[in-house]
């Protein structure tokens, strides 16, 4: 794979499904998980999801994070759809930015694994292009996983967080 | 001590643009990149590009150390940080001074003084520059209600060691004083690590007017005219325009006269701009800062008065002095710029990176574009979101309207939303067109109109 330069693999994915006639492509692979669509009604990844395999290329999975201690370089191959237990809740990234856990660098986390959080507690930020977006859990639950590590690029609909009913 | 090779320390339109005027005066260009920008318009022009780092600008932009390391190695005699970034860092003009690079804008100790807006305003007041009626360093709550009670109602407070909005807050009456001294105290304390604050009058209906100087450390001071750049959304300046048309005559004299004394009496050196409220209710202007960097509005002065403000600011680094004295400036007509930014106006104006595959500026008399894009250029999620930027010269403001309303209907751009259709709708709008606007028309007033509208 040529995970040298995550952005223009993810570029690269987006330009090629554009003239694949595809209609929705919803891939994972790792951490990364990509949903896009022609529609412009269409609901992300809440929709329907119709599975495409990731092209042979490994195109989707240099689009990983860029942090440096991420996973990025892992294989492409075989990242199976995982399976979340039927009541966890997912918090998702509103865009595609970068995920902060903490609210300015050097503060604690926001959340810790274990944690108890409400809908309205605030979990991490994403930021694009200097936007902050404080995102919230949206549920009741106890953090039972961070998907993403600090400073990490995530993209829109990405999975962050998995919350557990306590 | 002129300049033979300049580092170009900053990205998108602002590096092209400074790059285009070290062209024009001859001067070899190394330009540092982020591995995001590595094939930008500005890297490929640029007689040599250096990757600085990792896409995130704190590894690469925002790094002084690194920055001028690659301005030595590349053998640089100069720096220019164009605007945002280190421009206004005094870490990155001491750094350039410490390895015998010449720093493109004022002295560090000059942009500290500057930085700290309580020290600028005491700058103005010794210079006679008018002041909006406030006060120094506020140690409480309770000293904060006296000189409330003292200057009267609204009042704004201030972070000392703010910028773009943040650490202030508006407070009406004397039940809010509290709160509103401890909400303004955290959030200054947060965004600049210094909760210390101080206050104004707040002048509910004003007008964003500033002067353009450029000054060359020997106490000789030009200014280019005023800017109007009344249409705001969250602080950002979404259209600016000069001259200012709604000010009066002697109004504007005194305005130039005021900005040019505060650069004189400290021996200004670099392109600047003083900023002002105006008060159209009152008829009086009152300073607010001093930007001590080229600002991205600089085309409209630019287009009025048909100087180049970059390569004057390359210039006086230089030592060479400005090419123009006052009287070579003369204004004409009037300009319009408008901040194109790929933003979705339908969302709140979340900015969308991603890449362009359409992209068709329009062309003609008058018209002209400042960006770094072209079709098949990628927004990267790292820095903001200004794709470009769309400016017009006319006769007249009316025309300048026309004009830029023409020019943004015949603006194709597919791949990424735009701030477009919202120009468009500024631009159309009658109280734009007449003139009766202040800084918190768009977001009070035209964006509550929409809200109706839609309803």
């Amino acid at each position: 794979m040529s995970g040298n330069d995550p952005l223009a693999d993810l570029e690269r994915l987006i330009e090629e499904f554009k003239h694949s006639g595809l209609r929705e492509l919803h891939a994972r692979c790792g951490d990364l998980e990509v949903y896009l669509s022609q529609e412009s009604g269409a609901s992300g990844l809440d929709a329907p999801r119709v599975s495409v395999s990731a092209p042979a290329s490994g195109a989707v999975a240099g689009a990983a994070p860029v942090a440096p201690a991420s996973p990025s370089d892992a294989p492409p191959a075989a990242a199976p759809e995982r399976d979340w237990p039927e009541n966890a809740s997912l918090v998702r990234a509103p865009y595609l930015g970068t995920f902060y856990r903490a609210p300015k660098p050097g503060s604690p986390p926001y959340v810790e694994i274990g944690a108890s959080v409400s809908a309205d507690t605030e979990v991490c930020l994403v930021e694009v292009m200097k936007l902050f977006t404080a995102v919230r859990a949206g549920t009741e639950g106890r953090v039972a996983e961070v998907l993403a590590s600090d400073g990490e690029l995530v993209s829109a609909g990405q999975p962050l967080f998995v919350i557990l009913p306590e | 001590m002129a300049l033979s090779r300049l580092f170009i320390a900053n990205r998108g339109e602002i590096a092209l643009r400074v790059l285009r005027a070290a062209q024009a005066l001859n001067l070899e260009t190394v330009i540092g990149v982020s591995d995001a920008d590595r094939d930008s318009m500005a890297a490929r022009l640029a007689d040599r590009r250096l990757v600085l780092g990792p896409g995130p600008a704190a590894k690469s932009y925002l790094d002084a150390r690194l920055v001028v390391q690659a301005a030595r190695a590349s053998g640089c005699d100069a720096l220019h940080p164009g605007y945002g970034f280190l421009s206004e860092r005094a870490e990155l003009a001491r750094l350039c001074a410490e390895h015998g690079i010449t720093f493109v804008g004022p002295e560090a100790d000059m942009i500290e003084a500057l930085g700290d807006k309580l020290r600028a305003r005491e700058m103005a007041a010794a210079a006679g520059v008018p002041l909006v009626p406030g006060s120094g360093e506020i140690a409480s709550a309770a000293d904060a209600r006296r000189i409330a009670d003292d200057i009267g109602y609204p009042v704004l407070l201030k972070a000392a060691a703010g910028g773009g909005g943040r650490g202030m807050v508006i407070v009406n009456a004397p039940d809010e004083i509290e709160a509103g001294f401890h909400r303004a105290s955290a959030e200054a304390l947060a965004a600049f690590n210094d909760g210390t604050l101080f206050m104004e009058r707040f002048v509910p209906e004003a007008r964003h007017v500033e002067v353009q100087l450029v000054g060359d450390g020997k106490g000789q001071v030009v200014h280019f005219g005023e800017r109007d750049c009344s249409v705001q959304r969250r602080y950002q300046k979404v259209i600016e325009e000069a001259p200012c048309v709604a000010m009066p005559g002697t109004l504007r004299a005194k305005l130039h006269e005021a900005a040019v004394n505060l650069a004189k009496s400290v021996h200004y050196r670099n392109a600047g701009t003083a900023e002002f409220l105006y008060d159209v209710m009152r008829g009086e202007i009152y300073f607010i800062e001093v930007n001590a960097r080229i600002q991205v509005e600089h085309p409209v002065s630019e287009m009025v008065t048909g100087r180049d403000l970059v390569q004057e600011q390359l210039r006086v680094a230089g030592g060479e002095g400005l090419s123009v004295t006052q009287d070579d400036v003369v204004l004409t007509g009037h300009a319009i710029e408008c901040r194109i930014n790929a933003e979705d106006p339908n969302r709140d104006f979340v900015p969308v990176p991603g890449t362009v595959t359409r992209w068709r500026p329009p062309e003609g008399e008058g018209i002209r574009l400042d960006s770094h894009i072209r079709e098949g250029a990628s927004i990267p999620p790292f820095y903001d979101s200004m794709i470009g930027k769309l400016i017009v010269h006319a006769e007249t403001r009316d025309a300048a309207i026309d004009r830029l309303i023409g020019a943004l209907d015949r603006f194709e751009v597919e791949g990424v939303p735009t701030t477009i259709p919202l120009h468009r709708e500024v631009l159309r709008d009658e109280h734009f067109r007449t003139n009766r606007i202040h800084t918190r028309w768009l977001e009070q007033d035209l964006f509550a109109a929409q809200r109706m509208a839609a309803e």
